[in-house]
């Protein structure tokens, strides 16, 4: 990724980003920023703190004493670090949560109309769930079935779908392949192509590091709280990509971009 | 022996029919409780002396304007609203398990919180009352106390009874098609199902919550209105109340409208019959009967939904 211009900002800027649970650390002054119309991956071991890094752009981690961040994080210039969720979710950033997270007692339809709450988007509700369904044909078959009697991949595509109807301009997207079927998580990126050519950027977590560097155009590697390595996956390539997922490329020496400061 | 069958009929027919009808009323008396543990997942250990409140509300309004009580319910309802949605918004938001979390307390104390809010909330109804109204039995009086429907001859049913089932069962089809059809009953029930991703939706979980809690407590006063006019009540009636709507829940179920209505049916068709044949002090005794039965065989309740 070239720097953008000054002109152009980043759609997403995280800058010194630490976060807590209550005294535990889990984030260690993190930056990296997200360029419009991309797919930009997080990758990391288990426990590097990915999923915390998404909950926190999405306001889920101003709890208090229960969990709180430090550090700045902007959308289209605007800092969101101490926005309630919903008024992000308001700005045009939503999130696909890890394990799906669907309304279990509501039908297809009930859950994606959900995903419309917003004033600013029933108005066109109609035509958003249509969009949706053109994405997702089996969902338009299955409308009024309950959630919880279908496979885990048709739940993801309920969970993308919901996710859509807030028409979001940024998408954060956590594990989505877990627990799917290796055709099913292809064919669910296929569609996150689609919906990032749509102009939907999208910051992807994905356990499989080869596939995350094969949909995304940037790479941000996270060890333990700390981005380690940054760039085009293309430049960085596989190796190094591994080597500092696993804590064996030392940091500071990163490729592309300058990644964020140690805490 | 024919005129006996005919008799133990009309018996068991007359009982059916007031047991159906004080059903309704139960319903509308439990619908507020279930909702708030639904939603909130609050035991409202005021519920009750919501409902005695409202009848007090409209003894209050009767004394200045000499109207119809079904006309009281036009303030009722709305100041019943705002007390529910105040209670939510200022005194439960701020004791729930994640306002807890937000001081440092663990989530134990927030589960434990609300139950003590609440039940000082109903001391503090209770002696409010008290204070304003003196401890002397009232009943909203009203034209309809002695009238009934005339089926056949030996079957009767009476008319504010009638009238009450009407408006319970409508109560229970417009919350139904609120929480199906509506964006802000949707987000009721997104909320219920998943409190923290409800959010991601746009959905500000503080203010449903004090809107589902001002819908509960509005229908808790229609059901305060309706006790007053069909029975005396005191200020420290509440838990009578109280325990209704608890019996009302486990039988039926929580979390289901159609739950409410076939519970509170249920308990009202036990405690009539168990009254016709078994005398008065039957009643309570057969609904509690009724209640333990259904939580030995089926603890969730008749409708509960597989959560």
């Amino acid at each position: 990724m070239s720097i953008s211009a000054p002109d152009q900002p980043a759609l997403l800027t995280v800058r010194g980003l630490s976060a807590y649970y209550g005294e535990s650390r889990a984030l260690y002054g993190v930056g990296f920023s997200v360029e419009r119309g991309t797919i930009h991956s997080i990758v990391g071991a288990n426990g590097a703190g990915k999923s915390t890094l998404l909950r926190a752009i999405v306001g889920m981690m101003n709890r208090g004493r229960a969990a709180h961040t430090a550090g700045s994080i902007e959308f289209r210039g605007r800092r969101i670090d101490a926005l309630p969720t919903e008024e992000i979710v308001g700005l045009g950033v939503t999130m696909v949560p890890e394990g799906r997270r669907l309304f279990a007692s509501m039908s297809v339809e009930e859950n994606l109309v959900c995903g419309a709450f917003l004033p600013r988007c029933r108005g066109t509700l109609g035509e958003t769930l249509e969009d949706v369904y053109s994405l997702f044909p089996r969902l338009a078959d299955r409308r009024q079935q309950p959630v919880s009697q279908m496979s885990g991949g048709e739940q993801q595509m309920v969970a993308i779908g919901r996710a859509l109807m807030s028409s979001p301009e940024l998408i954060l997207l956590d594990e989505l392949s877990l627990g799917l079927a290796p055709i099913v998580v292809d064919q669910i990126y296929e569609r996150i192509a689609a919906i990032n050519a749509r102009g939907v950027t999208c910051i992807v977590i994905e356990q499989d590091t080869e596939r995350a560097m094969r949909v995304a155009s940037a790479v941000s590697v996270l060890l333990e709280g700390r981005v380690v390595l940054e760039g085009d996956p293309d430049e960085l390539g596989r190796d190094r990509v591994s080597a500092a997922y696993f804590g064996l490329e030392p940091a500071g020496k990163a490729a592309g971009k300058a990644a964020g400061q140690g805490g | 022996m024919n005129e006996d069958l005919y008799w133990t009929f009309i018996d068991i027919a007359n009982g059916l029919l007031s047991g159906v009808m004080l059903g309704g009323y139960y319903a509308i008396i439990a619908i507020g409780l279930a909702l708030t543990f639904g939603v909130m997942r609050v035991v409202n250990l005021a519920h009750g002396d919501m409902l005695v409140l409202a009848a007090y509300l409209a003894v209050l309004v009767l004394q200045f304007v000499p109207i119809s009580p079904f006309i009281t319910l036009a303030l009722v309802i709305p100041v019943m609203f705002g007390v529910g949605y105040a209670l939510q918004r200022f005194l439960l938001n701020a004791t729930s398990v994640q306002s807890m979390e937000r001081k440092g307390m663990s989530a134990g104390f927030g589960l434990m919180s609300p139950i003590l809010v609440t039940f000082g909330l109903s001391i503090v109804i209770a002696h409010a009352l008290l204070g304003g109204f003196a401890s002397d039995a009232r009943i909203i009086r009203n034209a309809l106390s002695y009238s009934a429907v005339r089926l056949t001859e030996d079957l009767n049913l009476s008319t504010l009874r009638l009238i009450f089932f009407v408006i319970a069962v409508a109560i229970l089809i417009a919350l139904h098609l609120f929480l199906r059809r509506t964006h802000a009953g949707r987000a009721i029930r997104a909320s219920a199902d998943d409190a923290e991703i409800a959010p991601l939706m746009g959905i500000a979980t503080p203010k449903i919550n004090a809107l589902a809690s001002g819908i509960a407590i509005a229908i808790a006063g229609v059901a305060g209105v309706m006790v007053g006019m069909s029975r005396t009540f005191q200020p420290f009636d509440g838990p009578v109340f109280l325990l209704v709507a608890f019996g009302v829940v486990i039988v039926g179920g929580l979390g289901s409208i159609v739950g409410s209505l076939v519970g509170g049916v249920l308990l009202g068709i036990t405690q009539v019959l168990a009254g016709t044949y078994f005398g008065p002090s039957a009643q309570l005794v057969a609904g509690y009967i009724l209640i333990l039965f259904v939580l030995a065989v089926r603890p969730q309740g008749l409708f509960a939904r597989r959560r």
